[in-house]
């Protein structure tokens, strides 16, 4: 019983994390339409900028806040450079720019900060666990839930309750009549990959800080997958609920499961269920069922 | 079967010749003359060090075909073609290796053939489980499952189980002379290269016969509007599905195929990133016709090792260079693709068609 709480406890703070990286999946869906496939590389953009800031003294928070400010400016200009000339193309074509900007950034990551593991030194949060009731928790896994939340509630109010936000809303439901409106597409989308880029970024510096930095961080982006469609494609809190869920699902299947299938189960189980979940429920748990008619 | 330019005063007499191979003798001419570079010219004339760099030619466009099926052809995003690769060279490897073949087959050489079928109908048969995810969802929930596949077949299926079979550790290794076909043994560069150019020729007549068949016109409707398509009365379920297995048995042949190129094998060699290479590849080649995929596998594979020469002079200076080429490459490969999709959708073949035009219609080509 304690083993279970135990996993259930860390697998919902990892999912916190997912959850974060899953939310910025989820609006460049809504806004765009666009599967973006770069989602890794940005997890590992935001991690490798994080610790440049952190190695050059900056304290934490700060180091997340200013990685934030490069998530931003980097979202504009990939927006500018290479989707920009893309609206109104097929989607088959957006997908695939993104996977050609995830090798360009890979490459790109590899050639600036190398493929050693690196780690946050010294590290930001003390080994010791935190004791509850019988149950023990380590800092980094309980401050970087607490981040992710901060930050989730911070995007989630940016989007209900903000002109922008609500401009961003407008666009996911109905781009023509947005346009119309005098909503800027363009912006629009900017904005969406700007703050994809924000919360990758900063979910990639907490996993980094868990786990140590290297070019696996990467698979963040992937992992996620299985999350958003959990939650289905276009719903922002299907994307928290689904990311938790799949932390629980990874930590419960790798303390109860990797005793009889060894190595590897806890990286598998979210797709074997994500693809099994697909034939019974295609649309995941929230997402918008599309009605076709020729 | 673009529209073919054909002399003044002749038309078309029946559906035969409309579909036909070779409309024209120019045609006909032409055909022979590349069947002949490819058999004759370039294992003849290419030094050995090109050969190598056709035969891997060969195994992209091989997998690249496979893929251009799925994409072009039927509308069905995957990206995970990698899997169905390797299913297909572990399932060659274990049978040649593992199974124990009454003497006359392996005396007569036939166990390397037998294992490249059967390694097509497994690969077959596996993709189509992973495309049965299809016959509810399509678009960006499909690219899910097949991504699920790539995942659930390579790093955990293969990587923990099959490359344990035997005791081998995580690599298997084939002997010297254990791929043989009838009386030859395949162990040059040579050889390969034809392995690769039969297997390649046979791949290209299946596919483009499929595709001007009845299947094929199905699987194209089903791309434009398969709601559509199904109320033409063309059961989408089972034509989706035969689409994955026709692409998996393709896959699973350049799998079995790779296996006699390398002799060893081992899950690294079928990364996630190749199957993301093997839909760039048609990209750039251009969606939606065969000799797309094979321009784009010349493109990419021909690039590739001209800027591994280009940089091979330059590290002399700069040793560095050496190391972080394996990036550089990855971004170049990147910023080709998304160059490609935002100046050149159409990809290669448009504008090799283009050029063909420009041609046919001469003087007045403009």
């Amino acid at each position: 019983m304690e083993l279970f709480l135990m996993t259930l406890i860390t697998g919902i703070m990892v999912g916190g994390i997912y959850a974060l990286v899953a939310l910025g999946w989820v609006l460049i869906y809504k806004c765009s339409g666009v599967l973006n496939l770069a989602m890794g590389e940005l997890t590992l953009i935001g991690a490798y900028v994080t610790l440049s800031f952190y190695e050059m003294g900056l304290p934490f928070i700060l180091a997340v806040v200013c990685t934030l400010l490069v998530g931003i400016v980097l979202g504009f200009l990939t927006e500018r450079i290479f989707l920009d000339k893309l609206i109104g193309e097929p989607i088959l074509t957006v997908i695939m720019v993104t996977v050609g900007l995830s090798f360009f950034l890979k490459g790109l990551v590899e050639f600036i900060w190398g493929t050693d593991t690196k780690v946050f030194d010294p590290p930001i949060f003390s080994i010791k666990p935190i004791t509850m009731g019988f149950l023990k928790v380590s800092p980094v896994y309980l401050w970087s839930f607490i981040l992710a939340i901060v930050l989730l509630i911070i995007f989630v109010c940016f989007f209900k309750y903000t002109r922008w936000g609500l401009s961003m809303q407008a666009t996911a439901d109905d781009e023509t009549a947005a346009l119309s409106l005098g909503v800027s597409a363009r912006f629009v989308y900017a904005a969406a990959w700007a703050i994809a880029f924000m919360s990758a970024g900063v979910g990639g510096a907490l996993l980094g800080n868990i786990n140590g930095i290297n070019i696996s961080v990467g698979h963040l982006g992937l992992l996620v997958l299985p999350a958003v469609v959990l939650g289905g494609l276009n719903s922002v809190p299907g994307a928290i609920v689904g990311g938790i869920i799949i932390g629980v699902l990874q930590n419960l299947s790798g303390s109860y499961l990797d005793q009889y299938f060894p190595g590897g189960v806890k990286e598998i189980v979210p797709y074997a269920f994500m693809a099994v979940f697909l034939l019974f429920k295609p649309y995941g748990l929230w997402g918008w069922e599309r009605i076709e008619r020729v | 079967m673009s529209s073919v330019w054909l002399p003044c005063g002749k038309y078309h007499q029946d559906y035969a010749h409309d579909q036909g191979w070779w409309q024209t003798p120019v045609i006909k001419g032409k055909m022979i003359l590349l069947l002949a570079t490819v058999f004759i010219g370039i294992p003849l004339l290419a030094p050995e060090y090109w050969v190598g760099v056709g035969t891997m030619v060969g195994y992209t466009a091989m997998g690249a075909l496979g893929v251009q099926l799925l994409i072009g052809y039927t509308g069905l995003i995957t990206l995970g073609h990698a899997a169905f690769i390797a299913v297909g060279a572990y399932t060659s490897t274990l049978l040649v290796l593992q199974y124990p073949w009454p003497p006359f087959i392996v005396r007569w050489g036939l166990a390397y053939p037998i294992s490249i079928m059967a390694a097509g109908i497994v690969a077959g048969l596996w993709s189509v489980l992973f495309g049965l995810p299809s016959a509810k969802v399509k678009g960006f929930y499909l690219i899910l499952t097949t991504i699920a596949a790539q995942f659930i077949t390579v790093d955990f299926i293969l990587t923990q189980y099959v490359s344990q079979i035997g005791g081998r550790g995580q690599a298997f290794s084939l002997p010297p002379g254990t791929i043989k076909i009838g009386p030859w043994t395949i162990d040059s560069e040579v050889k390969i290269y034809y392995v690769m150019a039969v297997l390649l020729t046979l791949v290209v007549i299946v596919m483009a016969n499929l595709l001007r068949s009845r299947v094929g016109r199905a699987w194209v409707a089903i791309r434009d509007n398969d709601i559509a398509a199904e109320a033409l009365g063309i059961n989408i379920v089972w034509y989706k599905l035969l689409a994955f297995f026709v692409a998996g048995f393709i896959g699973g042949v350049a799998g079995a195929f790779w296996v006699s190129n390398t002799a060893a094998l081992s899950p690294e060699h079928f990364p996630w990133f190749w199957s993301l290479w093997l839909v760039g590849v048609i990209l750039i080649g251009g969606v939606g016709s065969i000799h797309g995929a094979i321009y784009g596998s010349m493109f990419m594979v021909v690039i590739m090792e001209l800027l591994q020469l280009g940089v091979i002079p330059l590290a002399e200076y700069y040793p560095k260079l050496l190391i972080d080429f394996a990036y550089v490459k990855d971004m170049s490969f990147g910023l080709a693709i998304c160059a490609f999709l935002i100046y050149e959708p159409n990809g290669l073949a448009y504008r090799w068609w283009q050029i063909k035009n420009y041609f046919n219609l001469w003087p007045f080509s403009y």
